[in-house]
């Protein structure tokens, strides 16, 4: 198991958002996390993530618990997170957004950078390389040098997907990342998931659109009121009964 | 790049042209310059504000001015000016950056009000007069004694503040920097550890402003509480919201224009017929209006403002 959620537990002014969850995630595995509104899927990432700390549970990744660490060095140890909100540096090009992205796995500190030392510039050679590369698999090249804050809010997200891949993450966080995308838009993001899952990501995936997540999804969680109602094969959770009463009843 | 060769020629010659007067503003332009660089750096690329800057001037002027007082080389002592004022911002940073929102401008402004009474009060700063007898700064043997002299060394001084500054801006901290002015959150998520580039980038100010207090020290001669009131903080502020933030220029520009905005105002303050508090109220009353101002027509600043367009 890459990701072990035990007992995660977190409330908001006493109404719980995530309640006693547990989560097992296999190595190179697409989850998918279903679950009406408020059903506490972006607190449960947050949870992941380390935007928020747990009330009780504990969170291990790689074998090593990681519920106490700040996310910046959730970060560095591999995880990285696309947020439901637009959530991409304003006033920064496109490019340099995504170049932030390689944070996680690069060294420069303030004096190398402002001795401009050799290393320095080997490194940031590599992070532009890098950050070109996710920028051409997430189908942004045109948008560049474009200021981010002025892209469509669905194309954000996607520049947020890039961002992540360029700190080679090996387990991915996606909050609804194809909302706000156009059709075309959508099965170009669908099949980019499909690659990071054929090359060994590890993915958690929040989305709305059943098809696009039973087409993809190895596995679904559902969670309802903050608590998982459901885990099984999309084929499982489409014939599960109170997954239907909870969620797929309300939708179809 | 052509109008920066041209800044640096047209700053190079200047001196030569000037009278003593306009030297000691040129000196003082420059001075404040490398603040404003400092500062400018803090609230435009880490979202943070200092009420307190001012202090950390003073800081590297008495680091020197001590220092040389008591035998040590004048060059050691403004090399220490700059280290001696970020060891301070580090200490009194790490307490209060990692809480969100502005401590940063309380803490500030407290640590300047009590270094002004600390050193107003001890004798082994020269109290309420002030150190006296600072020696002249001298570099292997050579002695800087005219005021051009030290016109040059503001002017280089100037340079390796925007030097560094620039360097940074454009790289991996930089950028985290940048990022985490605008969404904290995800900024950390991408692996930019928030609160400890905070820090530094608070820490580096506070060493630009030392650098610029050393050489003070050494240009004046002699120290006092008085020369570093927290209008003077204030100031600086104003000259980085002015000349507009983020930008390394606007620092320069913002601090150039309101040094020769004070002294034109000064001028008018001082003349016959003007009351005795005319300086004070003047000075407090047009950096309020500047503001205004400046937030009105020009939110971001001169210096982004005649660029036209957004460019970082
Ligand atoms: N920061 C917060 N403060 C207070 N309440 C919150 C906060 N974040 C989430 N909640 C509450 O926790 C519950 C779960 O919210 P969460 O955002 O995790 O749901 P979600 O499943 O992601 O919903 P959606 O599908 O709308 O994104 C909701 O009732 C929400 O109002
Ligand atoms: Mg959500």
């Amino acid at each position: 198991m890459i990701l072990r959620a035990n007992g995660l537990r977190r409330s908001f002014d006493g109404v719980f958002a995530v309640r006693d969850v547990d989560l097992d995630v296999a190595h190179g595995e697409l989850r998918a996390v279903i679950g009406p509104n408020g059903a506490g899927k972006s607190t449960l990432f947050a949870l992941i993530g380390g935007q928020l700390r747990a009330d009780a549970g504990t969170v291990t990744y790689d074998g090593t618990r990681i519920d106490r660490l700040p996310p910046h060095r959730r970060a560095a140890a591999g995880i990285a997170v696309v947020f439901q909100g637009a959530r991409v540096f304003t006033g920064m090009t496109v490019l340099e957004n995504v170049m932030v992205g390689a944070h996680a796995g690069t060294r420069t500190g303030f004096g190398a950078a402002i001795a401009r030392l050799p290393r320095h510039r080997r490194e940031e050679r590599e992070i532009r390389d890098r950050a070109r590369e996710s920028l051409a698999r997430a189908g942004l090249e045109d948008w560049a040098d474009r200021d981010a804050g002025a892209l469509p809010l669905g194309q954000q997200r996607v520049v947020q997907v890039a961002r992540a891949l360029c700190g080679r993450p090996r387990l991915l966080l996606l909050d609804e990342p194809a909302s706000g995308l156009r059709a075309g838009e959508r099965a170009r993001l669908a099949d980019l998931l499909g690659e990071l899952r054929g090359e060994g990501i590890t993915m958690l995936l929040v989305e709305h659109d059943v098809a696009f997540v039973t087409r993809l999804a190895d596995r679904v969680t559902v969670l309802d009121l903050g608590q998982v109602i459901a885990e099984g094969t999309p084929a499982q959770i489409r014939a599960d009964d109170r997954v239907v009463a909870a969620y797929l009843g309300a939708t179809a | 790049m052509k109008v920066l060769i041209a800044a640096a020629v047209v700053t190079l010659a200047l001196p030569v042209f000037l009278d003593g007067k306009q030297l000691g503003i040129y000196v003082l332009a420059g001075l404040a310059a490398m603040v404003t660089v400092g500062l400018s750096l803090l609230m435009g690329q880490a979202g943070q504000i200092s009420l307190g800057q001012a202090s950390f001037y003073a800081i590297g002027a008495y680091t020197a001015g001590l220092l040389s007082v008591h035998g040590t080389a004048p060059v050691l002592g403004l090399l220490a000016a700059p280290v001696v004022a970020a060891a301070f911002a580090a200490v009194v940073g790490a307490g209060v950056l990692r809480l969100r929102g502005h401590y940063l401008a309380f803490a500030t402004l407290a640590m300047q009000l009590i270094l002004l009474s600390v050193l107003a009060q001890s004798t082994w700063a020269g109290g309420a007069i002030g150190l006296q007898g600072i020696p002249r700064l001298s570099v292997g043997g050579f002695e800087l004694a005219e005021d051009i002299q030290y016109a040059y060394l503001v002017w280089a001084g100037l340079a390796v503040v925007l030097v560094v500054a620039h360097n940074l801006v454009r790289s991996r901290p930089g950028r985290g920097l940048r990022a985490l002015a605008t969404s904290e959150v995800a900024a950390a998520a991408s692996g930019v550890p928030v609160g400890r580039y905070r820090l530094a980038v608070f820490t580096l100010s506070a060493a630009f402003a030392g650098l610029a207090g050393g050489i003070y020290a050494f240009y004046l001669g002699y120290l006092g509480p008085g020369s570093f009131p927290v209008l003077l903080s204030i100031e600086y502020v104003v000259m980085a919201v002015v000349g507009g933030l983020g930008t390394l220029a606007g620092g320069v520009v913002g601090a150039v224009a309101i040094v020769l905005l004070v002294q034109a105002l000064n001028e008018l303050a001082t003349s016959p017929g003007m009351p005795s508090y005319a300086p004070s109220v003047l000075s407090y009353a047009v950096y309020g209006l500047l503001l205004v101002v400046v937030v009105l027509w020009l939110p971001r600043g001169i210096v982004p403002a005649l660029r036209g367009k957004e460019r970082t």
